[in-house]
């Protein structure tokens, strides 16, 4: 029994198990205080809660939700992020999926650049001034005036997915790859049938963190919309409020609004929490 | 072994053939990658050597290192790298120690742990921009929750401007906190499940106690990935902008202007509520001296770690 006495040292029993739970406590309820408040403010009046209410709605306001859906647009905006989190998602990890599979099984002509280009360009950060640029060539290009800016804009150089992914892929045994070329697979059906369903637990971690990325984004989609204010994300929509001219007054919508872009994502974690978790030092500790 | 994929091996018309083919697998992300990484790059490298209003302006007029120039002249500039050093010393130094702390209590599989873990690590998945918008809610000086509950425990007696020059810093950082605690829990924990559980055995056998083991042991060994952590931590500090952007937009009066809102605020209006007349060469040039300052810091932490290595 190796792991015995580690875990019996790493238990902490010199610290009594209540100590633990009330610190645990203090933590949980500073973690959830902003998502409840979010949620439970989004059924109030904006009275209650910009004059001091209980904690708890007095009545439960659902048409605080039909007024953010269908008076301030949600509805439309709600679709858009849909159909961007998902394009993004899949553009992640084909693109990715192909690159990374390349590179870790083929030399080419070119590729000791590439992977120069590409590890420079994971250190290189410039932040996000770097959006005006890659507007102004999808202006040029004449892309602006659809959501497919955005959706290119946001799945990025995906620099550190790539590496992600050649990692893992050189992790599967080669001999694998030849079997197959002998029973007269092409190198397509190589990446196919034999290294594209082992990378299935790597392409996952591209996946979920893609979406989260993509829902969750603000200054791309924000910018990338800029001319084009119907194509707005749920995040920038929400945002937006607080500048509108009645902010003062709409509190209750601004959160219904959050309420609209945080519960998807929510429910995506009450299913996916361990694979958040375990897919974080996937991709950091390790890579 | 057979080298069935070496390029040299083959005649001329079949390497090409190779090249071709594994081109149509980096073809879709090297557009993406050309397109969001490489071209925007090289854009600023070349306008920091221009002025530029943009689009519709007029041709750009190369002006040599003048923006350099006025970047070392520029106070709120510097104002704005100090306030960045603030607002990512004051975000580890809580991170850093809360994190280990949970990870410690944390790292085993128990009843009601991964439940705990999973809490803890919630606010990484949510959209700091919302929280943001959230958080302004709350903090709000006259309207928000937090001086409600304040007043009403008696614990102050007006309300507090949370967001207003005094501590609007500190603000930051607590969101900040609140939104970063989890990711570096669960790196803790990772490096807590990485030590060898025959080091901490043979310390047991030799005698030592278990906070003794705790000290020389484990902390020890997961000095390597501290060190990881450590530069996460940093190097995320500086990336930071959409808390910033949302909850304090910079100020007030530039109180939480970070190097990241500030290069930005040349290039596109940080709210709604603002007009600017962009300045793309000049926004360019401050951008990339942000980039040098951050790899700088993170080059110098670097050697510091190694020179600690050396005296271990």
């Amino acid at each position: 029994m190796k792991n015995w006495n580690k875990n019996h040292i790493l238990k902490a029993a010199w610290l009594p198990l209540v100590g633990k739970w009330v610190f645990l406590g203090i933590m949980i309820i500073f973690t959830l205080y902003p998502v409840i408040y979010t949620v439970l403010g989004s059924l109030k009046t904006n009275a209650e809660l910009t004059q001091g209410g209980g904690f708890f709605p007095e009545t439960w306001h659902f048409e605080n939700y039909y007024r953010a859906f269908v008076q301030a647009d949600f509805t439309r905006y709600t679709l858009n992020s849909i159909l961007v989190s998902v394009s993004v998602t899949l553009l992640a990890v084909v693109t990715c999926s192909l690159a990374g599979f390349i590179l870790a099984r083929r030399e080419f002509a070119g590729k000791k650049v590439l992977l120069a280009l590409y590890l420079s360009m994971m250190f290189v950060s410039l932040g996000s001034v770097t959006l005006y640029p890659i507007y102004e060539l999808l202006r040029a290009l004449k892309l602006n005036k659809s959501i497919f800016a955005l959706i290119v804009a946001l799945t990025g150089g995906q620099a550190t997915n790539v590496f992600l992914v050649m990692g893992f892929t050189k992790g599967i045994p080669k001999e694998l790859d030849e079997a197959a070329i002998i029973d007269g697979c092409s190198l397509y059906g190589v990446y196919s049938r034999v290294v594209l369903p082992l990378s299935k637990p790597i392409l996952a971690v591209v996946a979920l963190f893609s979406f989260r990325n993509a829902w969750n984004d603000y200054i791309t989609s924000m910018i990338m919309t800029i001319s084009m204010p119907k194509l707005q994300t749920l995040t920038v929509a929400v945002v937006q409020l607080k500048y509108s001219v009645n902010a003062a007054a709409e509190w209750h919508i601004m959160l219904a609004g959050a309420s609209i872009a945080i519960i998807p994502i929510l429910i995506v974690y009450l299913f996916a929490n361990k694979q958040f978790i375990a897919g974080l030092t996937a991709g950091a500790v390790k890579g | 072994m057979k080298d069935w994929n070496s390029k040299s091996a083959l005649p001329r018309s079949k390497s090409m053939k190779k090249n071709l083919q594994a081109y149509s697998f980096m073809l879709p992300n090297l557009i993406l990658f050309t397109v969001c990484s490489l071209y925007p790059v090289m854009w600023t490298l070349k306008y920091v050597f221009f002025q530029y209003g943009g689009y519709g302006t007029g041709v750009p007029r190369f002006v040599g290192l003048a923006n350099f120039a006025r970047v070392f002249r520029d106070k709120v500039y510097w104002e704005s790298v100090i306030h960045t050093f603030t607002y990512g010393f004051g975000k580890v130094i809580f991170i850093i120690p809360l994190a280990f702390f949970l990870a410690f209590l944390l790292n085993q599989q128990k009843r009601g742990n991964g439940a705990a873990q999973s809490i803890v690590f919630l606010p990484t998945i949510m959209s700091s921009a919302v929280m943001g918008l959230v958080f302004y809610l709350l903090f709000n000086a006259y309207n928000g929750e937090v001086n409600q509950y304040l007043m009403a425990a008696g614990l102050i007696q007006r309300p507090i401007n949370w967001l207003g020059k005094e501590h609007a810093m500190k603000t930051l950082i607590l969101t900040a906190v609140w939104g970063g605690v989890g990711n570096y829990m669960v790196y803790f924990i990772a490096g807590i499940q990485q030590v060898s559980g025959e080091a901490i055995e043979s310390a047991r056998i030799d005698g030592a106690g278990r906070l003794q083991t705790i000290w020389y042991i484990i902390i020890p060994m997961l000095g390597p990935i501290l060190k990881i952590i450590l530069m996460l931590a940093i190097t995320s500090a500086f990336n930071d902008i959409t808390n910033v952007m949302v909850l304090t937009e910079g100020g007030p009066t530039n109180a939480t202007m970070v190097m990241s809102l500030y290069g930005y605020r040349y290039f596109f209006p940080i709210s709604a509520a603002e007009a600017t007349v962009p300045q793309y060469g000049y926004g360019a040039a401050v951008s990339v001296i942000s980039a040098a300052i951050a790899g700088l810091v993170t080059v110098g932490y670097l050697r510091i770690s190694k020179k600690l290595d050396e005296i271990y």
